[in-house]
């Protein structure tokens, strides 16, 4: 009980300093403004990279088209991307100095495409300012869906769960960059998963969003 | 006495009646069709002008000159030294040009048909070194001589490019633009000239001659635009009751394509303060709402205090206390306006947060203590730093102050080329910068003893009301609350609309943001009698 008192008694300055100062400051201040970029129609042309596996290194082209229901909310109702595999170094030397057959299940993982739809979540938007003398507005989100992916063998058609994070920089009512780094969880067996990370870097062109 | 030396001058006059000096051969129909000018010209290095390339005196140098002795005669000029000093500006080299330029000048009777281009190019050179009050000398007094019809539509365009930085406005705007014989202009150096003849009239009240020199400029012309403003300007500080047609006047001024920005922004103002006066508060904000400034810039404090005052009689005190934090901003802070502190405890008040209001309040007594004692004390306003930099900010003082510094700078300067520039240019353009200097420096005190008699009258008015606000205020800080009374429930707060985005306002001021601060504050009034 006295200890309990004690610790009473030793906030009441504070509580009494907090108080002065909502006397003497009342309120808080706050810049409200129009927000100046927002989205509806967004069709992305992107290229990026799937850097992942060890047995090659995929270079993609993509193409997206998303709506935006809101300024936070959004449906990637569609992408695509076709990857153009090189081999690394490691599957050379595997096939030259091991003799592995190429036919190996692990070769065998190469993506070919892939398409998949995303729901797409942008909790943050904000800005920055460049050496003081420009303001660049920014967004950041979350996406999640499913994806179809194509690998490398006759019956290569496999489901996936696509996970990951964006950041969208605005540069016009227009036009806005964004870069995707995503993960793509493949269900290559029936107890096999593989993962796919991808890193896209995009040019989104904005249609039909209004003032 | 003897006659014998007005013998001899009667004989030298007589022979140079006879064989005039030989005029050159060069200059086709005694003039030059374009830049730069022929060569070939023959130099008269044998002739003694007395004063052919001295500076008309100024007023006040006349008896400091007769005092000092005579100026040694002009050294001779070898032919050649015009052509020269033409290729050396025409290849890049005024600084080279300037000297010889000057020289030549000296040497050469006002009646030599390249005089006047000798004028241009040596002014030109200075203005490229950036003397530009001293080519700004040289280029009027080729308007104020026009001996070279040729050469006159070329300095008066050089000396209306110089009127958009600060400048002699008694040389250039009242003395060449103002006085000029406008039959001979061409178009838009005419038009330019006829907007400052009548600027000049309408300056001395006479709005009728300022007319018919406004009903000559073209309809489509910039000058036409900007003489309408003027005359809805002086029309304005006439009438007191301003009538709809003026408002529409300026409001149609203010998407004038043909006005500069700041031209329109003027008139977007003209148009938002008679809309206060009238108590369209509205109208008043739709008007600020059409001042449009560059990208981040932080605008005009004034603006955003007039802004401030039309929300809060709109009963926006929330928003208005928003643009008085606005009015915090470091771009702002040294801004004098004794108004702020005024509102800001007139909101404090009205949203019955009497502690606030009575600090704000005196926050306007310590803020500006050492002026109000200066006032008070009928000490010399000038010398009071606040009043001076608000006096400084804007109006005639504002541009006689520029001015000033302008001619410092430019003083600076000169220091750098005495080298190049050879003895006779440099003390000749040493004279022309102290005269000038000592010129604007008189006009400048002038217009800043009266521009700080003004500034201190807003601040006494100012601090009058602030005194019986804290009274006020002090009342209301003691009254009884009855019993039964209660809190006036908070108004509703204007909720985000999803167009719109929030930023906490932390105390880093955002130029973009400058123009949105809101304030979230309770009203703290009670209800006597619920």
């Amino acid at each position: 009980m006295r200890s309990v008192l004690l610790i009473l008694l030793c906030l009441v300055p504070g509580f009494a300093r907090a108080q002065a100062e909502a006397l003497e400051n009342p309120g808080t201040v706050s810049a409200v403004q129009d927000r100046l970029y927002r989205m509806h129609h967004e069709l992305t042309l992107g290229v990026g990279v799937l850097p992942a596996d060890a047995f090659y290194k995929g270079f993609v082209g993509a193409l997206g088209y998303t709506y935006h229901f809101s300024d936070t909310f959004a449906w990637q109702v569609g992408r695509g991307m076709y990857s153009y595999n090189v081999q690394t170094g490691l599957r050379r030397q595997l096939e030259r100095d091991f003799d592995v057959a190429p036919t190996a299940t692990a070769f065998e993982d190469q993506v070919q495409w892939m398409v998949g739809s995303d729901l797409v979540w942008s909790p943050l938007y904000g800005k920055t300012s460049i050496l003081n003398s420009s303001v660049v507005h920014f967004e950041a989100f979350l996406l999640g869906g499913g994806t179809v992916v194509k690998v490398h063998r006759s019956d290569g058609f496999r489901p996936a769960i696509n996970l990951g994070v964006g950041l969208r920089m605005f540069s016009g009512k227009t036009v806005s960059f964004r870069l995707d780094v995503t993960n793509n969880v493949v269900f290559a067996g029936t107890s096999r998963i593989i993962n796919v990370p991808t890193v896209q870097l995009g040019t989104a062109f904005n249609f039909g969003a209004t003032e | 006495m003897t006659p014998r030396p007005f013998i001899a001058a009667a004989l030298a006059s007589a022979a140079l009646l006879v064989f005039p000096p030989a005029a050159s051969a060069a200059v086709p129909d005694g003039g030059l069709a374009m830049p730069p000018p022929p060569t070939g010209t023959t130099t008269r290095a044998n002739a003694s002008p007395a004063d052919a390339g001295t500076p008309l005196p100024a007023d006040g140098g006349t008896t400091a000159a007769a005092a000092e002795p005579p100026p040694p005669p002009p050294k001779k000029v070898e032919a050649g030294v015009f052509d020269q000093a033409l290729q050396d500006y025409f290849a890049g080299k005024p600084r080279a040009a300037a000297g010889p330029l000057y020289a030549w000048l000296q040497a050469t009777p006002r009646t030599d048909e390249n005089y006047a281009w000798g004028q241009y190019f040596l002014a030109k050179s200075l203005i490229d070194l950036g003397l530009t009050h001293a080519g700004a000398s040289y280029l009027a007094r080729i308007a104020r001589e026009r001996t070279n019809p040729n050469v006159l539509p070329r300095a008066l365009d050089a000396l209306k490019d110089l009127t958009d930085r600060p400048h002699d406005e008694v040389m250039i705007d009242e003395q060449v633009f103002g006085a000029l014989d406008l039959g001979f202009l061409p178009d838009e150096t005419g038009a330019y000239a006829h907007y400052q003849q009548g600027m000049v009239d309408l300056r001395v009240g006479n709005e009728r001659w300022a007319n018919t020199h406004f009903s000559k400029l073209p309809e489509s012309s910039s000058e036409a635009s900007r003489a309408k403003f003027a005359l809805l300007v002086t029309r304005l500080k006439q009438v007191k009751e301003p009538s709809d047609e003026m408002v529409k006047d300026f409001l149609g001024l203010s998407e004038d394509d043909k006005l500069t920005r700041d031209a329109r922004n003027e008139a977007a103002l003209a148009v938002a303060r008679l809309r206060y006066e009238r108590k369209d508060y509205p109208g008043a904000l739709e008007a600020y709402g059409k001042v449009k400034l560059p990208e981040l810039d932080p605008g005009r404090a004034s603006l955003y205090l007039e802004e401030a005052w039309t929300r809060y009689k709109l009963g926006e005190v929330r928003a208005a206390l928003g643009i008085l934090t606005t009015l915090d901003a470091p771009s702002f802070r040294d801004e004098f306006l004794p108004d702020k502190y005024l509102l800001r405890a007139l909101i404090f008040r009205d949203l019955c947060q009497y502690l606030p209001a009575k600090r704000a309040a005196k926050e306007l007594t310590r803020r500006y203590a050492d002026s109000l004692e200066s006032v008070r004390g009928r000490e010399d306003l000038t010398q009071d730093v606040r009043l001076r930099r608000a006096a400084n900010a804007h109006g005639g003082t504002r541009r006689a102050a520029r001015f000033v510094e302008v001619l410092d700078l430019e003083g600076e300067r000169l220091g750098r080329y005495a080298g190049s520039f050879g003895d006779r240019l440099f003390a000749h353009l040493t004279k022309l910068y102290d005269l000038a200097h000592a010129e604007g420096v008189r006009v400048y005190e002038a217009r800043l003893a009266e521009a700080v008699r003004q500034e201190a009258d807003t601040l006494l008015r100012a601090s009058e009301q602030v005194r019986l606000m804290e009274y006020e205020v002090g009342l209301k800080l003691y009254e009884r609350v009855k019993k039964g009374a209660k809190v006036v429930s908070p108004q509703d707060e204007e909720l985000l609309s999803p167009a719109q985005v929030a930023f906490h306002f932390d105390g880093e001021y955002w130029n973009d943001e400058l123009k949105s601060y809101r304030v979230r504050i309770e009203s703290r009034c009670i209800e006597e009698n619920p």
